[in-house]
């Protein structure tokens, strides 16, 4: 038997039960009992006759570096990085957005250097001014941009070249991050995105 | 007709035969399911209307105590009381069977035409600027790669789509890409149907996956010729309206 | 880091070691020793590596889920009742009428032993969480730290508080009353702050924010302040006012279906018309505040969004609007009910308005729960072109919706206005131009909330979301607003041309009661299981992926029967809790029985008239809330 055919008996049996004690029993908190299992159960069994639906997670997916032939390869395992692992899309948008809190990343491939992104990314507060407004020894504002390639997010060389190489390629610019100077840099071996790619589900309807 | 059982009862016929035979001629018949839950929703209205007062309870739950327990029922009624009482079980029977007996019918199917896609398509903009010259391109690509099914004039009617079945999207009808954003479609032409999610019903969809075929940059300009071509634009943010 | 570090300093040793042979063989020794050295060390960092654990049988997944929920539900119901009870309280020291404040202290009482019971679901779930999820818990630990300080020291205070309050009833009575509703106050303070501190940790999950360097207080506080924060904590607060509510009137419906003498059929005849009173009025902006949340939703995430909305859940929302329905429904039959029933001789005088209204409810209720995407089989699909019905395809869109939430809503705010109009006569000059002005902007406003809804099919979906759905909202709260102090003030000085008798309901005004409780349950319980699977496969969403082997989202169908089973667990527990609490009740009764003799004259009459359900007498002050 399946398990929604188990279920719907199971509710059958249960509105059975409510309906026995409504029209035998006599004692009334029993009644008000007997009623709400009648409702309980019947709102199963209308859950149960709709489309049932179970969303199964992705597989976990795993690249392997050296099957990395060309820069585009390169670019889409760092637009799955931008999206998951990196978290930067928790706060940088591509194309305008109403609700990111840090700047739009549309075109940035284009506008700055490879290099600059990536300091960008491992030292953000290279550029920060230093607060002279609240007297004493100035300090520097804290920059809103954490640190990627330090916990948590901790991304690898490989990867924030990757992420270069994606937003590069959303520029719709040539991708100058070389696949030889990455590879070079990890002397293969693995990379792992938890990515949500594969969007792997399964019907239980029957 | 002043008894409230036999008012609701011709409400409940009344509306099956407005859902049932006079809507379809002006529109395409509907699905058993909507049937079922509007006349639901007309028996419990009825119910709570003639059960509202104390009065009312009684006009409308008498006859029905009356019948279940043969009070005063005698005669032509009494038969007919009777003769329910073997029908109903037969019908109940009948039901079961039917509804249990295997059957080479597909079973009702609820396909959401627009799934949520994988998290990297979603916040992707046209890295390519909306040139005369850009848009050009994609028109000439898509008439080599789109229009077999998808038509000359966006409008899902190409040569091929006859064969399809659910048909080719039409792009011209706002329903369609109009309610979508770019990343959205890039993401769609780049996955075909087999990318898509379960409730997408990926074997119901023929679209190829064209990542194979086609470089990214040509499914972005590709997307700019649709939206040109079927005269709509992409969505901003916002809702995908789909409850 | 450790271990580099530790070959590192290996490296620095060698060459030195190499000119003493005895050096060398400690060197030897250490090497020797050293695999199993790294291997005790992996031993460890295994047993602190332990990501899941599983329950057999029942699952760790499952078990959580039905403490979770039993812990939630309790919790909503431990911070409704307070502001329940405050309420009463307040307007009966305002009003001087003792029968409110027998009621809030009546539920006060229960609300000590509800208060030990849901600490005690909250224990159980914190030791299964930090048993069952240890990866999860440590990184929620790491953000969160300084935040758990925060929840016991507010925990510590709310329950002193309580016990202050509760023990110190009668003591502060008098002119000392002032200073039990300020306790009352902190109560709920105290608990507001118990509720948002925990919803942070769960809208961390749902939405994260980055974290970037900083103190522990700093990174708790950025995470607390995640998008969708604020508007769990509005929908949180007001859904336990609606739990509280219809929680008190389903108690007051059972205790009305075993009452034996007429006091007590008339007292919670009463009880029962002012829990679902307070029900339904929170139950009203309540739409509003999950428009709201689902906006921040797709602002943050456009793919939960559309897993919500469209995807795999889309079903979920059908149902929704079911109970949602049947809710509404539920409230307002007993509403009509209390005219038919409380005051003799009206149910025919107003059959056809209630017909009205019950045919724009039904109407409304069969386009919310018109889906999008139909069920429909082969042959049936083919004849539509699709899934999507060519004609009644159009309610399946928000801008539908959204507008026959907003016509429910003003439909059951009417049937409010219509009990608390009924048998009474204005007698007041203007009330003749006041009832046109209302009449007025009651059909303005319904074919303005209308009109919107249809335009907004030929707009842009930002102008519709921005604008069109903003004004609708704003047009029903002007309404609401507008039409209760003019009533309020037209029935001042109203004469009462019928009394309302209490006691009279019938046995099915009970079962609506408690069915609307149960919807109630039904309800957060079912929006507990989209809040928690729209996040689908992750623990923290695009952060930590939950990779154990329950990262599946079960189907609707099992999610129900599970939601079926903790609402059934819970009306259970609350039944338990009341019980335990009115025990002594009857012991206590003989004594008490004086008492109970002189509230049938105060029920006559409210001097509240809108909380009270009653007539006012005339000349009386009137309350305004």
């Amino acid at each position: 038997m399946s398990e929604v055919a188990l279920l719907q008996l199971i509710g059958l049996i249960v509105v059975g039960l409510g309906v026995f004690i409504l029209l035998f029993i006599k004692g009334k908190f029993l009644r008000v009992v007997g009623f709400v299992i009648i409702v309980l159960g019947g709102f199963s069994l209308i859950a149960l006759s709709v489309p049932q639906m179970a969303s199964l997670p992705p597989a976990i997916e795993t690249f392997d570096i050296t099957k990395v032939k060309t820069a585009d390869d390169l670019a889409s395992i760092g637009q799955k990085i931008f999206f998951s692992k990196g978290q930067c899309a928790l706060c940088h948008s591509i194309g305008p957005s109403e609700s990111s809190r840090c700047p739009d990343l549309n075109g940035i491939g284009a506008k700055l250097a490879p290099e600059f992104i990536y300091e960008s990314l491992t030292q953000p507060q290279a550029y920060i001014y230093l607060d002279f407004r609240h007297g004493g020894v100035p300090e520097e504002y804290p920059a809103r941009m954490p640190y990627i390639n330090k916990n948590p997010i901790a991304l690898s060389e490989q990867e924030i070249y990757s992420v270069i190489a994606f937003l590069q390629k959303m520029s719709g610019e040539p991708i100058s991050i070389k696949v030889e100077d990455v590879l070079r840099e990890s002397g293969g071996g693995e990379m792992k995105v938890a990515s949500v790619a594969v969007h792997g589900t399964s019907s239980t309807n029957d | 007709m002043k008894n409230p059982l036999a008012k609701a009862g011709i409400l409940l016929v009344g509306m099956y035969v407005f859902l049932k035979f006079i809507l379809p001629q002006f529109t395409a018949p509907l699905p058993a399911s909507l049937i079922f839950l509007y006349l639901a929703l007309t028996f419990a209205a009825s119910t709570i209307f003639f059960t509202m007062s104390g009065a009312g309870l009684e006009d409308f739950m008498g006859p029905v105590g009356r019948f279940l327990t043969g009070e005063g029922q005698s005669g032509i009624a009494g038969t007919a009381r009777i003769l329910v009482f073997l029908v109903f079980p037969l019908l109940v029977g009948w039901q079961t069977y039917t509804k249990l007996a295997p059957s080479d019918a597909p079973p009702a199917e609820n396909r959401t035409i627009h799934p949520a896609p994988p998290g990297e398509f979603v916040g992707l903009a046209n890295p390519f600027p909306k040139t005369q010259d850009n848009i050009m391109m994609g028109k000439g690509l898509y008439a080599a790669f789109c229009s077999p099914c998808h038509g000359a004039n966006f409008d899902g009617k190409g040569p091929a789509a006859p064969g399809f079945n659910p048909p080719p999207a039409n792009f011209s009808d706002p329903g369609t890409i109009a309610q979508l954003q770019e990343a959205y479609l890039f993401w769609r032409i780049k996955k075909g149907g087999v990318g898509l999610p379960i409730e997408g019903m990926p074997w119901k969809s023929a679209m190829p996956r064209w990542e194979f075929e086609l470089p990214d940059d040509w499914i972005w300009k590709i997307i700019m010729g649709e939206y040109d071509g079927a005269h709509q634009s992409p969505r901003t943010w916002e809702e995908e309206e789909e409850e | 880091m450790k271990s580099r570090g530790t070959v590192e300093n290996l490296q620095s040793w060698l060459p030195k070691v190499k000119h003493s042979s005895l050096s060398g063989w400690s060197v030897f020794w250490v090497l020797l020793l050293l695999p199993a050295f790294v291997w005790a060390q992996d031993a460890a960092t295994q047993a602190m590596s332990v990501e899941y654990r599983d329950i057999p049988w029942i699952g760790s997944r499952n078990l959580v889920w039905i403490v979770a929920q039993q812990h939630l539900l309790l919790a909503g119901f431990v911070l409704g009742v307070p502001i329940f009870a405050w309420i009463c309280e307040i307007v009966g020291w305002r009003s001087k009428e003792p029968r409110y404040d027998k009621l809030a202290k009546e539920f006060t009482k229960l609300l000590t032993s509800a208060y030990a019971t849901t600490a005690l679901f909250g224990g159980i779930l914190l030791f299964l969480l930090i048993g069952l999820y240890p990866k999860l818990m440590a990184y929620l630990s790491d953000v969160f730290f300084p935040s758990f300080i925060a929840y016991c020291i507010l925990f510590l205070l709310e329950t002193a508080t309580l016990y202050i309050y509760w023990y110190g009833w009668d003591a502060l009575q008098g002119n000392k009353k002032g200073l039990h509703i300020f306790l009352g106050f902190l109560l709920n303070l105290f608990a507001l702050g118990i509720m948002i501190v925990p919803n942070s940790w769960a809208t961390f999950q749902a939405s994260p924010v980055v974290l970037g360097d900083g103190t522990a207080i700093e990174r708790a506080w950025t995470a607390m302040q995640n998008p969708t924060w604020w508007p769990v904590n509005i929908h949180r607060l007001i859904a336990n006012v609606v739990l509280g509510g219809f929680i008190c009137g389903a108690y007051a419906g059972v205790r009305y279906l075993l009452a034996q003498t007429k006091e007590e059929k008339d007292h919670y005849d009463w009880m029962g018309y002012v829990g679902n009173f307070i029900g339904v009025f929170g139950m009203l902006p309540l739409p509003f505040a999950g428009y709201w949340l689902m906006r921040e939703v797709y602002q943050y995430n456009q793919q939960m969004g559309i897993t919500l909305m469209g995807g795999f859940l889309a079903w979920l929302f059908i149902l929704q609007a079911m109970l949602i329905g049947v809710l509404f429904l539920g409230a307002n039959y007993y509403f009509w009910m209390g005219i038919a029933y409380r005051i003799p001789g009206s149910a025919q005088s107003y059959k056809r308005p209630i017909l009205a209204m019950l045919v724009v409810l039904m109407v409304c209720l069969g386009v919310w729960m018109t889906p999008h995407s139909l069920v429909a089989s082969l042959a049936e699909a083919q004849l539509m072109g699709g899934t999507h019905h060519p004609l009644l395809g159009v309610f399946g869109v928000m801008s539908a919706k959204m507008t026959v939430s907003n016509l429910m809503i003003l439909v059951t705010f009417m049937s409010f206005i219509m009990y608390w109009r009924a048998g009474k006569q204005e007698t007041a000059a203007w009330a003749k131009v006041a009832k046109a002005v209302m009449g007025a902007l009651l059909a303005i406003g319904g074919i303005a909330v209308v009109v919107l809804g249809v335009w907004g099919y030929f707009v842009p979906a930002i102008i519709r979301i921005n604008y069109f759905s903003v004004a609708q909202v704003l047009i029903v709260l002007f309404i609401m607003v507008t039409f209760t102090p003019l009533t309020a003030l037209l029935m001042k000085s109203a004469k009462t041309t019928t009394e309302m008798v209490w006691g009279q309901m019938p046995i099915r005004a009970g079962y609506a009661l408690v069915l609307n409780a149960v919807m109630v349950i039904l309800l957060m319980s079912l929006m507990g299981y989209a809040r928690s699977s729209s996040r689908v496969h992750w623990h923290i969403y695009g952060v930590m992926r939950d990779t154990s082997e329950y990262a599946y989202s079960p189907a609707l169908g099992y999610a129900a029967a599970f939601m079926s089973l903790n609402t059934f667990l819970f009306c259970l527990l609350v039944s338990f809790i009341f019980w335990v609490a009115t025990m002594g009740d009857k012991v206590k009764k003989g004594p008490e029985q004086g008492q109970a003799a002189e509230d049938p004259t105060k029920i006559s009459g409210g001097v509240t008239p809108a909380m009270a359900g009653g007539a006012p007498r005339v000349g009386e002050e009137t309350l305004k809330i």
